[in-house]
């Protein structure tokens, strides 16, 4: 098992470097000079020059990957100038490992602005996880269990207008009808539980988190009624009938902890890519998370800010997966790792 | 140099405004002329500033060139040697009051030195007094150009008696590596508590820049970080900052206990706190002002009234206010277009630009005025010129198929018309003009741009054949609005047009009038030789006017002293705003 | 080495629907015993008559067959319409807005007997038309999304599940570095500078019928984002299904035949995963357009005056009170589109495996 693990996290510390290759030679070989976008309009070529120079544009690809994998193992500072050292060293900003870059738009480490938009993305993913879990699997289970009567042909015919609508409309709905127009709820804000306490935070929650786990629980009502119904064709839920096992203790102690198994699994990956930031719900709700940043982030061409965010959301689901492949192996005796 | 950076999103600061529509109450509390409704603001409560989408780029005064966070800034924590008063007179809102410093500065040779001397009894923040040499060291920033990014600081550039190096960009390379450090320090000079500035050349409007922009604020040497201080906010006014500027979210202002009220001739300081709020898309903002519930009673904002929403604006009711801004939008045909280097072609898509349908969808008349001059009618040097005056709003098709006839171009004439596009406005309004194009025998194709489109039109060898271009003066002079757009020698090199996107060049003749206008010391005279630099600019078609943007706002129920000043070029003054506890 | 999780990759974190959740197809190839009774009867007839058989007795799935069948005729008679003149989604009729702003004159966003589904406001153009040309933009940018996903989809999972070893290894490595990037984000920090590379490619190239030059850059880059993280679902689907196939009879006597590499992929192979890839691919339609109209939210897509539901949409979110015809009228016809592809691909499924889940 140990063996296991070590080897598991050694792939996926090969498959990030990997990936954080990929991403600076897609964004840092574009023949897009970044640079007039920071310098602004009134720029002149040397202005550019010494724009590029400071943002280390001006370097090779390959150096400028190596200089941030370097700074997330053991730190950078910006810009790393020993010029400046002596003359200014007050504006050499100190970004300590693991450092995922410096924004000149924003003016802050990379750590710092994840940091701040982490927990609202947070928030926002456990709010709509467990409304999702909660809902898919009730009803999802519900439909299986009647299957092809009135209730689940209704519960289908939902789930499927529900994965419809795009999740902005839905989104827009809410908040423009519901927050704002009918004054049902107060207009969501993020609040933190430190600022609000939890009923500010919930409070604050309610509409993106619907927003968001409509689309999923639409998603997981679905694939919940099919592997449970799929269970119960199993040959040991038959096997177990023919025992003459209660019917109840079929369907709860077999079919359905061998249906839920794959649901929970994949739950757990939804969930590690939605803690990176729901970029639309976010959007449309005007929430301060990682979603809104990259899209601040790539509106104005903040090259470290959007690799950061790309490279740690990546990192997120890579790890999702090998918890999730042990999981998968605690849960189900079948599996054996080797 | 301000500019527009999409049709519904103006910028940039510039004179004059004003008020169409004095809503309400009106001229209640002294000198707030205009623009005014509601009734008289008194200390205390909590105000919000909704700052929309598009959030603040910098807090960083030498950074900072973006009219709204100019103003603001300046109303609330931000002071400099001189400012405009809160008022909404053409005249004396426009005139710059001491506010620093003990006066509005000294010149004894036409403008070609400028003296100002600090009050010594001003603190930042911190307690600490503000000295002649915060001003110097705020001033050396601005030549930190690899760090000190996005600010006016051109303007110093050229005027400032540095010499230029080899690289076109001053000697003098900032505080930071102070390479050149002794130039500047001839340049600028500190005496006790007076700064004296050097200039190349007369600089008869210098104190309205310092007033108009923040460029020249005052800075604290020893809180200096840099481009890590992009949202730092060193404040030496009313407010100061509560915790941290966070992006896309905003940010708390408190009262700043070291600002001392006897002091300050210009800012009311109302509010208990002022909690900016950025983000929240127009229609959210509007939706929630218009009911005028909750925390949006409490709320201005410098975002326009989406004309989606315009019909409802009488539920405001005197809490709508309309205002003429400064801006003014028009297009350029490319002279480096095939089509359009031949001046029949330019003849032809002038009077087939149709300016009433680009106002009708991007709001209608109360959202656009037509208008016959890149010049805004409320800076000195505005005539209605010769060229665009006679064609009617909705343009001259018939006229325009005679024209084209005559243009060298094969027929039908393809053009690419490339504009910032991505809001419907922007959308909408680029249609309208492809169809008036389209019927006078053009055909075009329309190339929307968003994030990119500086980059693309910005380079002489683009394939555009028309571009759009918004516009307003950074302070009241044609000085601040025909060189930047028009004068090739300081725009166009090889690899950037600057701010001429049109490529347009006036050859000698034009370069005259220009460098005439400049060197004239008496600035009325100085309008007219402006206005006839506008004329020639008419007569080769350089650019086709179109319009004025007109702002409309809602503030909420429980502000008081509202006021769209024009010494804030007709957003809400937040010197003089209040709200009710 | 544990099973991978039979996970269909959701999606990257986000509400984009770019690929089917819950829906890793596991359809058994056709030979499978027939429980149905509608079908006993027609036994003897070849597995692809019986899926047919079956799909037309489910009358959900026929309903929605003949629905996107009304959709594609419509998506293709558009573009021939407003070259006729039929439709005219482009001129504006600013006459029809009211006096004093953009909203159209009239109650439903200035229904008339002209426009029968009213004008947009701001230009006044006739939203039927413009709803018309967007339906096909719009399945033309799913469709071609689509076809390319699962061709790159099933060529790698074809040569996976075929070569196995260090071929199938690596083509696995690369499935799992495609599925562990952000999308979405990918999709907002590459718009940009890829739409401004392809803008200067395509620069010369002719307009392609209604679609203007800018259109084809933004488009490209939208058809290239769907199909680059979009393939790697296909690409595991197939491959399971060649592994299973491989072992059997007539690919071992193909193989002794000598047949080459080529044929037997393309020959042998293919043929026998169309079933499940032709079932993916109707159920990745809906998802793309879905994905068109969140894409163009962002910003990221076709732009007007080509009408796309998504910029259509992206235009109309400002109008929720302004205009509520125009805003819930793109929005339910997006649905509608999505519920009814969907259904198709639902029944397709059903029918070509009895087995599941019905």
């Amino acid at each position: 098992m140990l063996a296991y693990v070590i080897r598991r996290v050694f792939a996926g510390v090969i498959m990030l470097i990997v990936m954080s290759i990929v991403t600076f030679a897609l964004f840092f070989l574009t023949p897009i000079d970044q640079e007039s976008f920071i310098c602004g309009k009134n720029c002149s070529a040397a202005q550019k020059k010494e724009t590029a120079a400071a943002m280390g544009y001006d370097d090779s690809f390959i150096n400028q990957w190596s200089d941030f994998a370097k700074g997330v193992v053991v730190g950078r500072d910006f810009p790393d100038d020993p010029k400046l050292r002596e003359t200014a060293p007050q504006t050499i900003v100190r970004c300590d490992a693991p450092c995922l870059g410096y924004s000149r738009e924003r003016g802050d480490t990379v750590t710092n602005l994840i940091k701040d938009t982490f927990p609202v993305s947070f928030s926002l993913a456990v709010a709509a996880f467990i409304l999702w879990m909660a809902g898919g699997i009730l009803f999802g289970v519900l439909a299986a269990l009647k299957k092809g009567t009135f209730i689940d042909r209704g519960v289908v015919g939902l789930s499927l207008i529900g994965f419809a609508f795009p999740t902005f409309f839905v989104g827009l709905l809410l908040y423009k009808f519901v927050a704002i127009q009918w004054g049902l709820t107060e207009i969501p804000r993020y609040t933190s539980i430190a600022e609000g306490g939890i009923g500010g935070w919930l409070s604050g929650l309610t509409l993106p988190a619907i927003t968001l786990c409509l689309f999923f629980m639409a998603a997981y009502v679905r694939m919940t009624r099919s592997y449970v119904i799929e269970s119960f064709q199993e040959d040991y839920v038959r096997t177990a009938r023919a025992k003459g096992l209660p019917e109840r203790t079929v369907t709860f102690k077999h079919a359905l902890r061998a249906a839920l198994t794959p649901i929970v699994t994949m739950a757990g990956l939804d969930f590690a890519g939605l803690m990176g930031g729901a970029i639309i719900t976010e959007s449309v709700f005007n929430y301060p998370g990682m979603g809104k940043l990259a899209v601040l982030a790539s509106s104005d061409f903040d090259l470290p800010t959007t690799v950061g965010l790309v490279i740690l959301l990546a990192a997120f689901v890579i790890m999702a997966n090998i918890v999730v492949d042990l999981l998968y192996a605690v849960i189900d005796p079948r599996v054996r790792l080797g | 140099m301000a500019f527009t950076k999409k049709p519904l999103a103006a910028l940039a600061a510039t004179a004059l405004a004003a008020t169409l529509a004095a809503c309400g109450g009106g001229s209640g509390d002294d000198d707030n002329g205009g623009g005014s409704s509601s009734g008289k603001a008194e200390k205390g409560g909590d105000a919000i500033f909704f700052v929309g989408p598009r959030t603040v780029e910098h807090w960083d005064p030498q950074r900072m060139y973006i009219g709204r966070d100019l103003n603001n800034s300046g109303r609330l924590f931000y002071r400099s040697l001189v400012a405009l008063p809160a008022s909404n007179d053409p005249v004396e809102g426009t005139t710059p009051v001491p506010d620093l410093a003990t006066d509005t500065g000294t010149t004894e040779d036409a403008g070609k030195t400028w003296s100002f001397t600090v009050r010594d009894d001003v603190k930042w923040e911190d307690g600490q007094p503000i000295t002649c040499e915060d001003f110097k060291y705020g001033a050396s920033r601005n030549f930190a150009t690899d760090v000190i990014i996005g600010g006016p600081a051109n303007y110093l550039f050229t005027y400032l008696d540095i010499p230029t190096g080899d690289d076109d960009l001053p000697a003098y390379k900032g505080p930071y590596s102070k390479k050149g450090q002794e130039l500047y320090d001839q340049a600028v000079t500190c005496e006790g508590q007076t700064i004296t500035y050097r200039f190349k050349k007369a600089w008869p409007d210098f104190p309205l820049s310092i007033a108009q922009l923040r460029y020249l604020d005052p800075y604290r040497a020893d809180l200096d970080k840099g481009d890590a201080n992009n949202f730092e906010i060193i404040s030496n006014g009313p407010y100061k900052l509560d915790g941290d500027w966070k992006e896309g979210t905003g940010g708390k202002f408190v009262r700043n206990e070291n600002w001392d009220e006897s002091t300050d001739p210009i800012r009311k300081a109302f509010p208990d706190t002022w909690d900016f709020r950025e983000g929240d898309t127009d229609e959210a903002i509007y939706e929630q002002l218009l009911a005028d519930s909750g925390d949006a009673q409490y709320a201005v904002t410098e975002r326009r009234l989406p004309p989606a929403l315009f019909s409802r604006k009488d539920e405001a009711g005197d809490r709508y206010t309309q205002v003429e801004s400064p801006y003014v939008d028009y297009v350029l045909p490319n002279f480096n277009s095939p089509v359009f280097k031949d001046a029949n072609c330019r003849e032809a898509l002038k009077l087939a630009t149709d300016r009433a349908g680009w106002i009708k969808a991007g709001g209608g008349d109360n959202y656009f005025k037509a208008t016959d001059s890149v010049i805004n009618p409320s800076v000195p040097g505005y005539e209605p010129n010769p060229a665009f005056a006679d064609i009617p709003a909705a343009g001259d098709p018939d006229g325009a198929a005679a024209a084209l006839e005559k243009c060298s171009a094969p027929k039908p004439v393809k053009i690419k018309f490339t504009y910032s596009g991505g809001t419907p406005t922007s959308d909408n309004q680029a249609s309208a003009l492809k169809a008036a194009w389209d019927k006078a025998g053009f055909e075009t194709e329309l190339d929307p741009l968003e994030d990119t489109y500086y980059a693309v039109i910005q380079k002489p060898d683009a394939d555009f054949d028309v571009t759009w271009g918004g516009w307003g003066a950074d302070w009241a002079s044609a000085g601040t609005v025909i060189p930047p757009l028009f004068d090739s020698r300081i725009n166009i090199t090889p690899d950037s047009n600057g701010n001429d996107y049109g490529n347009y060049k006036g050859g000698p003749e034009v370069n005259q009038l220009i460098d005439d206008a400049y060197a004239e010391p008496d600035l009325d005279a100085a309008a007219d030789k402006w206005a006839a630099v506008d004329a020639k600019l008419g007569e080769d078609i350089a650019y086709i006017p179109l319009e004025i943007t007109i702002f409309n706002f809602v503030h909420g129920g429980k502000v008081t002293g509202y006021a769209n000043n024009v010494s804030v070029n007709g957003y809400a003054d937040l010197a003089v705003l209040g709200v009710e506890k | 080495m544990a099973p991978r999780v039979r996970v269909a990759s959701v999606t990257h974190g986000d509400e984009v629907k770019m690929t089917i959740p819950g829906s890793e197809l596991e359809i058994h190839e056709a030979a499978v015993p027939i429980e149905d009774d509608a079908v006993v009867k027609v036994a003897g007839r070849s597995p692809t008559q019986l899926a047919i058989a079956r799909f037309r007795a489910d009358k959900l799935s026929m309903i929605s067959f003949v629905l996107s069948v009304l959709i594609v005729l419509c998506a293709i008679a558009a573009p021939i319409l407003v070259a006729m003149g039929v439709l005219n989604p482009n001129e504006p009729h600013q006459n029809l807005l009211s006096d004093d702003g953009v909203l159209p004159k009239g109650a439903f966003g200035g229904v008339s007997w002209d426009h029968p589904l009213g004008v947009d406001p701001s230009l006044g153009r006739d939203l039927l038309s413009r709803l018309m040309l967007a339906i096909s933009s719009s399945l033309a940018i799913a469709l071609t999304g689509t076809v390319i996903t699962v061709i790159i989809g099933s060529i790698l999972g074809i040569v996976a599940g075929f070569s196995g070893g260090f071929i199938d290894a690596t083509i696995g490595r690369i499935i799992d570095l495609t599925l562990s990037f952000p999308q979405t984000m990918m999709l907002l920090a590459m718009a940009a500078p890829t739409v401004l590379l392809l803008r200067n490619e395509v620069s010369d190239a002719p307009g392609l019928g209604f679609l203007g030059k800018a259109d084809l850059a933004n488009g490209v880059f939208v058809i290239g984002i769907l199909a680059v993280f979009g393939w790697p679902p296909v690409a595991r689907v197939v491959r399971g299904q060649v592994l299973s196939i491989r072992e059997r009879e007539f690919i071992e006597a193909a193989r002794l035949f000598g047949a080459s590499r080529r044929r037997l992929y393309f020959r042998e192979v293919l043929p026998n995963v169309w079933a499940p890839v032709l079932v993916y691919l109707t159920l990745l339609v809906p998802a793309y357009i879905s994905a068109e109209a969140a894409f163009n939210f962002l910003g990221v897509g076709i732009k007007p005056p080509t009408p796309t539901l998504g910029n259509i949409l992206a235009h109309s979110k400002d109008y929720t009170s302004g205009d509520p015809t125009y805003f819930f009228l793109p929005g339910f016809l997006l649905a509608l589109i999505v519920v009814v592809f969907n259904l198709v691909g639902d029944g397709a499924r059903d029918a070509l495996d009895p087995k599941s889940h019905r």
